[in-house]
């Protein structure tokens, strides 16, 4: 026991006394100004990964400098660097640059980076306990801002310490004085979140979600990795030493064999001697249906803020959403005349579809390609000149690509990742000079003396491969690929010329295509041994996350309401579910008298009957103060109660006799019972009544 | 606006119909959101709109887990003021103008530990509330003390105390009012500079003989309030700490004296009831016979300090109504 006047004065640190002298700069007690330096920092540590470096280096100095200036007084230039008026021309300035930075300033990733900064500066000019609770409310906030760039299982674990970290700011700032330790609050912290968590879990079921989002900011241009919308020599490259993941997929079925696992995306016909690049006249049309061995499965793209989805070559139908029971629901994409699926809105968040093809290496084309399909520029006249060579030597299209293929596969051309940069003609260099490339080198080469031959020519990039994890595969950025289409009989028919150099990449991937010196990710390598073990491991656990709680939207809510054999409910039901589950929960946690007497009432049920209305009585005169005294008799302490309360005298009495001979002559006599119940009930209405 | 008596009485306890010892149940529990956990619901609104509008699963995740930390204070908060006893209020009187100090002591009932419980007297607007900050342990009863500054002699009434709590987190805030009946008495404050004890007319014997405060130190006595100054034994207070008083020892034996209304000569009674107060303290001080005589009744020498005691609460009380 403790009042609290004294404890004070006695656990007073010097500290405290320190901040008396200095008005100026320290509203806020030390206690409180560490609790909330901690939670800042366990906020800032997950931004740290995506925003400009120098936003990071700025906010976290920032807080260190209002840290030392808190333990050393003495700094006067500190406390100046400190002041409102200089943080707030600072907080403009960075504004500024922010600005300069990113070229805009209304947008997601600057607003996040401002508010870093924001947060940063307030608690750098701390006065008043209620620009604490502000703080607290901005870090709250700028805490959910970093799943805007990752809602991995690690940011969501890396949320934690700084939720428990605000527990303890908001249980230190309270009372700073008497601030329990970092340890026993987070312990407390702890429980809470724990007793909170089933609310939590059910408020995250069943809380609507929307489909689409209620405004949007102008489009962050964030760099994302993934296919471009051209491709230069090196571009496929250069993604290729990504390990990051495209997609995954869920096969209905077996998977397809590697060799046939080409994923179509975008599609360049127009080339300008160096690089290719899409040409926009493509019409829609509807995928072609009824083919044999049609392979069905579901993608979960990652976003790539381009239009594109991929499907296995060729697609036999639109993409729709994965929980739709038919392909009666509107489809999430068109398809193109040349092949390729383009979304109807960039592809900004993971997205979930269906969709079905047919395993095979031509394209039916409903008409005849362009002119531009022909094209060459003079910049490689070399090529230009081995493509009429190769058509007055072969008289069929089909043994012109041939040759062309054979001659890759026979002179010294080498498959690489580090090729030797190319000049101006950089098709010419490679067939004739470094004779070494990566896949988009061949493509393009390939391509290029095809036209020159007279065959309508153009480059699929996509992506090719993919490696099965337990019961779904993997698609990489390292398994990104381009390949040549040419124009033959009608159809647009699959040339993949890195498979005459390099079979291996086409038969089981890039790690065993290239040498041990290549700088091809780790997990691109079959049998990378427990690493990558432990990363498929990992990628399976990533997976289930996505799929269970990422993608956790009205689809998943509508399947799971189905699953119980319900309609999805209305608003107000669900408004009423959770009021109920959450007085029922909090009675759970109390122990009120609710739930006690349910526990009561179980355990009664299983005396005798004449017990059960002993007890009633009890209950009901403990109830008028009337308790029995320990040592009291039954039979004493109903004759004190007939003194006492001459108004209930009469049943009282007959109380006494009638359980006198229930206890002692005739126990079990039902009528004696049935009295005996009946009394004590009129003995209830009556105190009742009074 | 208007509400049955009854029920005002329910929500605001304006009587004082509390019996001690009261255990807070319940029924007398409000709770609400403090100033901060408004910020935090507010924070907690915008959170949810950016996960909404940019569908930010673990954005739900995150809003939802507070959410569900905020409501499990609500319970933290609500329990910490649940089952706490009011055992006992002790008021120690004093004179107008000085501190009267009631000496709450709450227990609990449940076994556990209560932090931070703030206890604020309230409903007497012309005193200054005071709040106290104290904790409960589990085991043992604590006792605190209310200071209430005063400004007139009578019956200084309690009021309705406000028992509250923000622990944990300081988002919710639990209070309950709790309304017994304690007063404590308030001596009229005695007049300084007042005239030197009269001496008895007709007791006393003949002569009556000046009463100095020079004198042989008789001995010591604890410091009680209204003791001038002049008489402390500040050596001995430099020494021990602790007031002590010098007791004089008057060359003669002192005369009887009998202090009434009418030998104050002065207008108003509320003067008079301070003159005598004065005096009844000087012939304390001076260990002199004396008896006090009001209308209404005498207070004679029976026993040492209780004729102080019961002089100093017959003029408190004089003239007013008993509660």
């Amino acid at each position: 026991m403790s009042a609290h006047a004294s404890s004070s004065h006695t656990r007073r640190r010097p500290t405290f006394a320190l901040l008396h002298l200095r008005p100026s700069t320290s509203g806020v007690d030390q206690h409180s100004l560490k609790a909330l330096a901690i939670l800042l920092l366990l906020t800032q540590l997950p931004h740290v990964l995506h925003l400009p470096l120098w936003v990071s280096v700025i906010g976290v100095a920032l807080i260190g400098a209002r840290v030392i200036s808190s333990q050393r007084p003495h700094l006067a230039w500190l406390d100046l660097l400190l002041s409102s008026v200089v943080l707030t021309s600072f907080a403009v300035l960075v504004a500024i640059l922010i600005r300069l930075h990113f070229g805009y300033f209304v947008g997601r990733d600057p607003a996040v980076a401002f508010l870093f900064i924001l947060v940063a500066a307030k608690f750098a000019e701390l006065r008043r306990g209620s620009d604490a609770t502000l703080l607290m409310c901005l870090a709250s906030f700028l805490l959910l801002t970093q799943y805007f760039y990752s809602q991995t299982i690690l940011a969501a674990l890396v949320t934690l310490p700084a939720v428990l970290a605000l527990g303890h700011a908001l249980a230190v700032v309270r009372d700073p004085e008497n601030a329990a330790s970092l340890k026993s609050n987070i312990k407390l912290v702890g429980v809470m979140l724990l007793q909170g968590a089933p609310l939590a879990i059910l408020l995250f079921v069943v809380f609507p979600r929307l489909s689409g989002p209620l405004w949007s900011l102008p489009e962050d241009g964030v760099a994302q990795s993934g296919l471009s919308d051209s491709m230069r020599p090196g571009s496929i490259g250069e993604l290729s030493q990504s390990s990051e993941v495209a997609f995954r997929v869920e096969f209905d079925d077996a998977p397809p064999p590697y060799r046939q696992r080409y994923w179509r995306g975008p599609v360049f016909e127009q080339f300008d001697g160096y690089a290719w690049s899409e040409r926009r006249t493509a019409t829609r049309v509807k995928p072609s249906t009824a083919r044999s061995d049609v392979i069905d499965y579901t993608v979960m793209l990652q976003p790539h803020r381009q239009q594109w989805m991929f499907a296995l070559e060729t697609p036999t139908r639109l993409p729709v959403g994965s929980d739709a029971p038919d392909a009666s629901q509107k489809p999430l994409a068109t398809l193109l005349s040349n092949g390729q699926l383009i979304a109807d809105e960039p592809v900004n968040q993971v997205i979930r579809y269906r969709q079905s093809s047919s395993l095979s290496d031509s394209l039916i084309a409903r008409e005849r390609p362009g002119d531009h399909t022909l094209q060459v520029v003079s910049n490689n006249p070399q090529a230009i000149a081995l493509g009429e060579q190769l058509a007055r030597q072969h008289s069929t299209p089909e043994a012109i690509a041939n040759a062309l293929m054979q001659r890759f596969s026979q002179a010294p051309f080498r498959y690489t990742l580090k090729p030797a940069l190319l000049g101006d003609a950089p098709v010419d260099e490679f067939l004739f000079g470094t004779r070494q490339g990566f896949c988009e080198h061949y493509a393009s080469a390939f391509a290029v003396v095809m036209r020159a031959a007279g065959i309508p020519a153009r480059i699929v990039t996509g992506y090719l491969g993919g490696e099965m994890n337990g019961d779904y595969m993997i698609v990489r950025q390292s398994d990104a690929h381009a390949w040549t289409e040419l124009w033959i009989e009608g159809a647009w028919k699959r040339y993949d010329p890195t498979s005459a150099i390099a079979p291996s990449r086409v038969e089981s991937g890039l790690g065993s295509a290239l040498g041990a010196d290549e700088p091809v990710p780790s997990l691109a390598r079959l049998g990378g041994g427990w690493l990558t073990t432990m990363h498929l491991h990992w990628d399976g656990m990533n997976h289930a996350w996505q799929r269970l709680v990422v993608d956790f939207d009205n689809d998943s809510q509508a399947e799971l309401w189905e699953r119980l054999g319900l309609r999805t409910p209305e608003p107000w039901q669900i408004t009423a579910l959770v009021l109920a589950a959450s007085a029922f929960w909090m009675s759970a946690l109390l122990g009120l008298p609710g739930i006690k007497r349910l526990h009561r009432f179980k355990a009664e049920r299983e005396l005798p009957p004449a017990e059960r209305a002993w007890r009633k009585l009890e209950r009901l005169l403990a109830r008028q103060g009337l308790v029995r005294a320990t040592g009291e008799s039954p039979r004493d302490w109903l004759a004190r109660v007939a003194v006492q309360r001459p108004d209930i005298a009469p049943i009282v009495q007959r109380l006494a006799d009638e359980f006198n001979v229930q206890r002692f002559a005739r126990a079990g006599d039902a009528n004696g019972v049935e009295m005996l119940r009946a009394d004590v009930s009129t003995l209830g209405k009556q105190l009742r009544k009074q | 606006m208007w509400i049955a008596p009854k029920l005002r009485q329910r929500l605001f306890r304006s009587r004082p119909d509390d019996q001690l010892p009261l255990t807070i149940e319940h029924q007398r529990i409000y709770i609400l959101p403090t100033a901060r956990g408004c910020a935090f619901i507010a924070a907690l609104l915008l959170m949810l709109v950016a996960s909404v509008n940019y569908a930010l699963s673990l954005g739900y995740a995150l809003c939802f887990l507070l959410t569900g930390l905020f409501t499990a204070t609500l319970l933290h908060t609500y329990r910490n003021l649940s089952g706490i006893r009011l055992v006992s209020i002790e008021s120690r009187p004093n004179f107008a103008g000085s501190d009267v100090v009631f000496d709450i002591t709450l227990d609990e009932s449940r076994g556990s530990d209560r932090h931070s419980v703030d206890i604020k007297r309230s409903g007497a607007v012309e005193h200054r509330a005071t709040s106290t900050v104290l904790k409960i342990d589990g085991d043992n009863a604590s006792s605190t003390p209310l200071t209430v500054t005063t400004h007139q002699r009578g019956h200084l009434t309690l009021g309705r105390l406000t028992v509250s709590s923000t622990w944990p987190l300081g988002l919710w805030r639990s209070w309950s009012y709790l309304h017994c009946a304690a007063s404590a008495i308030v001596w009229p404050a005695p007049e300084p500079d007042a005239p030197p004890l009269p001496t008895a007319p007709s007791v006393g014997g003949a002569g009556a003989q000046q009463r100095t405060d020079e004198g042989d130190v008789a001995g010591l006595r604890d410091w009680l309030p209204g003791d001038a100054p002049s008489r402390i034994a500040w050596k001995r207070a430099a020494r021990s700490g602790d007031l002590h008083v010098l007791l004089v020892e008057a060359a003669t034996q002192p005369a009887l004296a009998t202090l009434d209304l009418a030998q104050t000569r002065l207008g108003s009674l509320e003067a008079q009831l301070s003159r005598l107060t004065a005096w009844v303290l000087q012939a304390e001080q001076q260990n002199a016979d004396y008896t006090l005589q009001l209308p209404e009744s005498t207070t004679g020498k029976q026993g040492e300090h209780a004729q102080r005691q019961r002089s100093l609460d017959a003029l408190a009380l004089y003239g007013l109504r008993p509660l």
